[in-house]
């Protein structure tokens, strides 16, 4: 892991498409565990939080919350200019994301990931994740989004 | 998963962990990465239908009308139960247990639960109206066939916003037409809202590998708060 990575979009379609492009070569392992752990029901993702608005953000785990009816994650952002702000990532259901693969503990406070996802229409430091990579093992966990609904 | 459907007092056993066959909302899903499948009558109970074209009385375009204003939320938000058929579009998997004189139906999501006798009972005349309502179930010949009725009118019948009256009658039919597969047609029945009963097609695939568990929606609901134009 090299640093601190902040990325926001959309701003320009040439960003999204790079964007898209790198997630698309991510597909198969998504594909595979979206087989595995369908969308959360508990709401529609386009109410809340805009595909147009993708992100990824690299952060130190600061709290998380194993609850119904999304499991919450938040991290440490260090921003270029070096601020630091706290952003939150809804997930799916903890069952949800036990059905890929996740179990309570796969992380845990002070660990760094780099979450992908889209960000929340109110402009708040709230995202939808749909994958979280682990810094430590290089694992790569599909995050339950309910995107799609 | 294509082998025979297992059998049990000369009818298919139903049990077993159930979820819906869904399919991207796009060509390769969302980004080409094919995430969040769900089934298109998960989220458009009248998705058959061309737009403008659906069979809704003007109470049930009303009902729309209203249920799609800004700020409006589904029950699901709120943490309130799934109606039927939109319990088994979810998703999230139930459970089927078949019993001599009862076919259970545990959903995951809130952790509800139906209850279909098949110990030849009637429908009672006028049940207390509920989310789920009342069910009896028999068999046409390998096909169970389960007749509900006594719902409240609380419970959206999609994500789009369709709703239903009181009257409202569903008629559902299971046919497990191999170890891993279930053909299940619904026809919704409610003179309020529909010009005409309403059936869908869809299938419910065997979930070999894992079992429904408690989720209890209320417990850390945050999504209320965030949506744009709904109140704190």
């Amino acid at each position: 892991m090299k640093g601190w990575l902040v990325e926001f979009g959309p701003v320009h379609p040439g960003l999204v498409e790079s964007i898209m492009k790198k997630l698309t070569l991510l597909a198969v392992g998504f594909i595979l565990f979206a087989i595995a752990a369908p969308a959360l029901a508990h709401h529609s993702f386009a109410a809340e939080y805009d595909a147009n608005k993708p992100v990824t953000l690299t952060g130190a785990v600061t709290k998380i919350e194993w609850t119904n009816p999304h499991v919450w994650i938040y991290l440490d952002v260090k921003e270029e200019s070096g601020k630091v702000t706290n952003w939150g990532f809804e997930m799916g259901s903890p069952n949800g994301l036990m059905r890929a693969g996740w179990t309570r503990k796969s992380l845990k406070i002070g660990d760094t990931v780099t979450v992908e996802g889209s960000r929340a229409k109110d402009e708040s430091n709230h995202v939808n994740a749909r994958s979280v990579a682990l810094a430590g093992s290089g694992q790569k966990l599909f995050a339950a989004s309910s995107q799609g609904q | 998963m294509t082998g025979p459907a297992p059998r049990v007092n000369g009818k298919p056993d139903l049990s077993g962990v159930w979820q819906v066959e869904a399919e991207p909302r796009a060509p390769g899903g969302l980004f080409g990465l094919g995430e969040s499948p769900n089934s298109k009558y998960f989220r458009d109970i009248l998705s058959d239908f061309a737009r403008g074209e659906e069979p809704l009385t003007p109470k049930g375009a009303e009902i729309l009308r209203r249920n799609t204003q800004p700020g409006v939320v589904g029950p699901n938000l709120k943490c309130l139960p799934d109606g039927v058929p939109h319990a088994d579009l979810l998703p999230e998997p139930f459970k089927i247990i078949q019993a001599p004189g009862q076919i259970v139906m545990l959903y995951e999501v809130l952790t509800i639960f139906r209850q279909v006798f098949t110990d030849g009972r009637k429908l009672p005349p006028d049940p207390s109206p509920v989310w789920l309502g009342y069910s009896v179930g028999k068999w046409d010949g390998d096909t169970l066939v389960v007749d509900t009725m006594g719902f409240n009118d609380l419970s959206w019948l999609d994500a789009r916003g369709h709703g239903h009256s009181e009257d409202m009658r569903v008629e559902e039919r299971f046919h497990r037409r191999d170890f891993g597969h279930m053909d299940v047609a619904v026809t919704i029945a409610d003179p309020e809202v529909f010009t005409k009963p309403v059936t869908i097609n869809f299938v419910e695939r065997l979930l070999p590998d894992t079992d429904v568990f408690e989720h209890i929606c209320s417990e850390n609901e945050k999504d209320s708060g965030h949506l744009p134009g709904t109140t704190k």
